[in-house]
């Protein structure tokens, strides 16, 4: 046996950790709850010396996957992590690396699928990944999660199949547990031995054709390789098992049992609960119920035999599932263990539980509870419910909600803050009012009580928006900060009708609504005088992976307002690089340390990328120049209900992730337009005007002097940094002396 | 496995010594939670376990840590929170109110609660049913040791446990926090010992007096009979009726109606919607005039102090002034009267994250 040490460590942690002794070549990723945790690990260690691992921050889930793919088909090692949403959005690839044979691991924190949006740990994603050809291992714990990471590869490469390592979100990803890990990383390169690929995409002298155009007959032939490739992987399972046995002394089995021997009734569940509903079985034990429990270790391929063997001498059995096949009287689990003991002919009964849905607790008395019902059934010899929820209820009858508020609509929506003409004889707008004193009429469509921390920039300049906005508006946020602290069901901050969706497709999502309604209006279904504003709301996030969507919402110039708020990182999964951050900033994707100084490349460009698809207006502001911001907002607003896109973007103070004092945010927002590194501009048709200009004002200032403001960039201050922040500042000026030229030139 | 270092003085029916700690983000509650949790596994020979109130770190957010401990021969095979914890640690007094923080307290319970107060007064504060409660002026000794209330906590903690060594605790803090923060070494060191010398210990019988809090699940009026479908939520404009007092860390903003010159700069630099402003006269001319704040939704931030051109606001100590008598009700409210739910900022992010403490 190889030398251990015990640790005191999460299932992420360890993931990471098993990882970074692997030592993989690439690890493409995008951060989502709850297995962001793998990324920032890694990239810690990384940022002090202590794996190669080239960490490729993708512009989301679809878009890792495809850097793992292109990484794999070149022969090395790869892994990557996500969970919920983020699989269902790269699902479309896990069959082009499983069906073209590129072996590599994916950690799967599971999480329940949106929507509605929840982040808590459940089953509903991975049950996605049973038909895509990989093979799944399920760990129950945390030690599981390290062992089933090194033994994953190994198994990967031997039957060259992709895998997945799933571990039960939060209650297995983010609680601490003792567990072993291999002293020395030498030992687990040993185990795992040497990857050798006949075919890969970087052998000079045997050029292949890799993702071919198949039809039949090929397809099916390709396909019961691979059919073969998982019946072989059962056998290889076994064997790494055994071999890890002999390595560690751990050693597991694809299905495991508790008290299964002389059990009359059992529970099947997977993951942590595995190990609470042991407990439950103590406890009816000593009732002198024979009942027991039982899991399984691999999804895919499915251990029916083991899982017929563990339980073929039961009566009754129920299958307690964390997600449902709606409308297939289980959840997956269910169905396939009805069909493996069909198989077998199995004389037992089968009933199907739905519990613990968003992470809801598993407690010992819930297993008890279940594995009761169980054993009735086994003493009646009849099974009476075949398949319910379990922990739903009804709701208190009678209730009302308490309106709080009138909607804000009619006279009350237009206090004649700003009215917008157009000059006839330049043809452009001019935007009366925006007087901030006059602008505390406006109601607050986002009202008080929301959970944003204290100082935060995003209600500031959604209300500052909305200010200019006279008349009814539709809002819709992508995920992200804002929508969470605004949404939490049963409640919302909201007093207008808002709608959230997932933040690749906010744009696509607000295009179609925005054509509805002129249809509706166009066939006389809707009233006139009913007119809404649509804006969508977005962080600088939900513009990395919702770009393609945006671009294409502006590309058809729909009649809609995009805002983002630009904090520079993915704040609601608690700050990891965007392609906004600043250049040298730390964030937990962009660690500062002796082996990497903060995030790589330059901030991202987003309102140059808009003016590219010549929509009718495009505007920056801040909300340290609030008359400016609120004029915009009304010039937004008469492009976006004439002419078709308008994009505003706002520097978004941060105060828990810029790690700076909230009290003194706005002058950190007013220095970052002072430096140039939001200068305050519109592009009205094509047409450029900087609307501000602090070198006039003599205000300009260096950069670096707003970099030290700000705990997240405080660092490039000291000598060791000055490389990087002369870079920045020379991006920055290059960046103003373009807007300057486009100022003077209409044609530019 | 080896002999643990410590023997537990009691445990739940299942051979668990259970923790539990309550507080606001921003006080280290979680890292306590991570340090008490590895001390079990790898300092006392103890199983462990521990883990966070899933959703949120952030400053102002009550949390909830676990910790689990057992002797190395048993297993801990839940993830459930703790319903009845052993040790109750309450990081923040101001926590004693509409958040059970006190559910599972019994007879058998050790509770340590960060205030300057006596036992016997916060005894009904906390409406505590029975057990033993320590109290531990955490602020004051903090500051005088240069540290954070976290520190002072643990070592108070220990000291109450009566069996978690001073030493390996002083041991662990410089092993992980010592090796990140070397600078802030002596003075974490120092607030362990405060923490441990300077308890105050009452102990409570069931007297009748409180009854017993039971841990419970949230349970929502809609359920699947009456919730609109799909998640819908008609209940527009719902959350007016949170209040975040809680999220304040001392400070306010002190309202002064005279010296106010109405031009509405603390409305729009405010996140929390907090100033009234309704239709009004200000130097004989028709105007927006400023109220002043509702003190409900006000956490605190003190942007609009920066931003007020005069001395209309300036900030103050919360437990000097008396707010509620310069607070004003929200002016577009429908109703006369609502119950105010005690909560904090929810979103799901850890602070920690950037920082993150790697154990190696």
């Amino acid at each position: 046996m190889v030398e251990q040490k015990v640790v005191f460590e999460s299932g992420n942690e360890l993931a990471s950790y098993a990882a970074k002794q692997i030592n993989y070549h690439v690890m493409g990723y995008y951060p989502i709850t709850p297995s962001t945790e793998i990324a920032e690990y890694l990239d810690l260690m990384k940022s002090e010396g202590e794996h190669d691992i080239v960490m490729i921050p993708a512009d989301g889930e679809h878009g890792a996957a495809g850097i793992c793919y292109g990484a794999s088909t070149g022969g090395g090692r790869v892994f990557n992590a996500t969970s919920a949403n983020g699989l269902l959005f790269s699902l479309e690839q896990l069959p082009v690396q499983s069906g073209t044979r590129f072996p590599m691991v994916l950690n799967i924190a599971c999480r329940t699928v949106s929507g509605p949006l929840s982040i808590k740990g459940d089953h509903s994603d991975i049950m996605y990944a049973l038909n895509t050809g990989w093979i799944i291992l399920f760990a129950k714990d945390p030690q599981r999660v390290y062992d089933y990471n090194i033994c994953g590869i190994k198994i990967a490469e031997k039957v060259k199949l992709p895998i997945i390592i799933a571990f039960d979100g939060f209650f297995t990803s983010h609680q601490k547990r003792r567990a072993q890990i291999i002293a020395d990383d030498k030992d687990v390169h040993d185990f795992i031995g040497e990857l050798k690929l006949e075919y890969h995409t970087l052998d000079k002298e045997n050029p292949i054709i890799v993702g071919c155009y198949m039809n039949e007959p090929d397809l099916l032939n390709n396909k019961y390789q691979l059919h073969l490739a998982m019946e072989e992987a059962r056998n290889v399972i076994a064997e790494v098992f055994r071999e890890y046995g002999e390595l560690t002394g751990r050693s597991y089995n694809m299905v495991e049992g508790y008290k299964m021997e002389d059990a009359e009734a059992a529970l099947f569940i997977l993951g942590s609960s595995y190990d609470t509903a042991r407990m439950a079985v103590d406890k009816l034990r000593e009732e002198g119920k024979k009942v027991g429990v039982f899991t399984s270790s691999v999804l895919r391929p499915f251990p029916k035999r083991e899982l017929y063997e563990i339980c073929k001498n039961v009566k009754s059995i129920i299958v307690a599932d964390r997600q449902d096949s709606y409308g297939a009287g289980g959840g997956n689990m269910t169905l396939e263990l009805k069909a493996a003991l069909q198989d077998y002919k199995a004389n037992i009964e089968v009933a199907s539980l739905v519990y613990g849905l968003s992470g809801r607790d598993f407690y010992i008395e819930d297993g008890i509870e279940m594995l009761n019902r169980a054993y009735e059934t086994a003493q009646k010899g009849k099974v009476e419910k075949r398949f319910d929820y379990f922990g739903h209820y009804k709701g208190e009858s009678g209730y009302k909600i308490q309106r709080y508020f009138d909607p804000i609509i009619g006279e009350k929506a237009r206090p004649g803050i700003t009215s917008v003409e157009i000059d006839e004889e330049s043809g452009k707008m001019k935007v009366k009012g925006g007087i901030v004193k006059d602008s505390t009429k406006m109601p607050k469509r986002w009202t008080a009580g929301h959970g944003a921390c204290p100082g935060c920039g995003i209600p500031v300049n959604v209300n500052m928006l909305l200010r200019g906005i006279e008349g009814e508006v539709v809002l819709l946020f992508q995920t992200g900060c804002g929508f969470v602290v605004s949404s939490p069901y049963p409640k919302s901050a909201f007093r207008v009708t808002f709608i959230h969706n997932l933040f690749q497709n906010g744009a696509a999502t607000l295009s179609g609504l925005t054509e509805m309604f002129y249809e509706k209006k166009r066939r006389g279904e809707l009233p006139q005088g009913d007119d809404f504003t649509f804006i969508m709301v977005t962080g600088d996030g939900g513009l990395d992976i919702g770009m393609g969507p945006a671009i294409g919402a502006a590309l058809r110039n729909h009649r809609m307002i995009i805002m983002e708020y630009d904090n520079g990182g993915y704040m609601n999964t608690g700050y990891q690089l965007s392609y906004t951050t600043p250049k040298g900033a730390k964030s937990s994707t962009s660690h500062v340390g002796p082996a990497q100084k903060g995030k790589a490349t330059f901030h991202k460009d987003t309102p140059q990328i808009f003016a590219a698809t010549n929509i009718p207006y495009v505007a920056t502001v801040a909300e340290s120049n609030p008359t400016d911001f609120i004029k915009k907002a009304a010039k937004a607003q008469k492009y976006a209900n004439k002419y078709g896109l308008a994009f505003i973007k706002a520097l978004s103070a941060c105060p828990l992730n810029w790690n700076d004092n909230p009290r003194y945010e706005r002058s950190v927002i007013d220095a970052g337009v002072n430096c140039c590194y939001h200068p305050l501009y519109e592009i009205e048709e094509g047409i450029t005007t900087i609307t501000y200009n602090p070198e006039e004002r003599n205000k300009k200032i260096p950069v670096a002097d707003w970099f030290k403001m700000m705990g997240r960039t405080k660092h490039l201050t000291k000598p060791e940094y000055s490389e990087i922040v002369e870079s920045i500042q020379k991006e920055v000026d290059r960046r103003w002396e373009r807007l300057k030229a486009r100022h003077e030139s209409p044609f530019l | 496995m080896e002999n643990p270092k410590v023997k537990l003085p009691t445990s739940n029916e299942y051979g668990f010594y259970e923790i539990r700690l309550e507080s606001i983000g921003g006080l280290g509650a979680n890292l306590s939670g991570k340090i008490l949790g590895e001390l079990g596994a790898i300092y006392l020979g103890l199983n462990s376990s521990s883990f966070a109130s899933y959703g949120s770190e952030k400053r102002g957010t009550p949390v909830k840590s676990f910790i689990r401990w057992s002797n190395p021969n048993i297993e801990i095979n839940i993830n459930s929170p703790v319903e009845r914890p052993h040790l109750l640690g309450l990081f923040h007094e101001r926590l004693a109110g509409k958040i059970p923080v006190m559910a599972g307290v019994g007879p058998e319970t050790i509770v340590v609660v960060n205030s300057e107060e006596s036992p016997d007064y916060m005894r009904d504060r906390l409406k505590m049913h029975a057990g033993t409660l320590v109290c531990v002026d955490a602020l004051r000794l903090a500051m005088e040791a240069k540290t954070r209330v976290n520190m002072v906590m643990l070592g108070a903690m220990a000291k109450a446990s009566g069996f978690i060594p001073l030493d390996d605790l002083k041991q662990i803090v410089e092993d992980t926090l010592g090796k990140k923060y070397p600078a802030a070494l002596s003075g974490n060191l120092e607030g362990l010992e405060k923490g441990y010398n300077n308890i105050s210990i009452e102990k409570y019988e069931d007297d009748g007096k409180y009854p017993f809090q039971e841990y419970k699940e949230v349970k929502r009026e809609w359920g699947y009979d009456n919730a609109p479908i799909g998640g819908i939520n008609p209940h527009y404009g719902s959350t007016i009726n949170n209040d975040l007092s809680g999220s304040r860390e001392g400070y306010v903003p002190i309202f002064k109606k005279e010296a106010c010159i109405n031009c509405g700069m603390c409305d729009n630099t405010c996140p929390d919607m907090v100033y009234q402003f309704v239709l009004g006269e200000y130097k004989g001319k028709a105007s927006m005039i400023n109220l002043g704040p509702d003190y409900h939704h006000c956490k605190g931030c003190l942007r609009c102090v920066e931003v007020c051109p005069t001395d209309a606001l300036t900030a103050g100590m919360e437990r000097d002034v008396d707010i509620w008598k310069i607070h004003v009700r929200n002016q577009e409210l429908l109703v006369d009267k609502m119950e105010f739910e005690d909560v904090g900022p929810n979103s799901w992010m850890r602070s920690e994250s950037i920082v993150t403490n790697k154990l190696h």
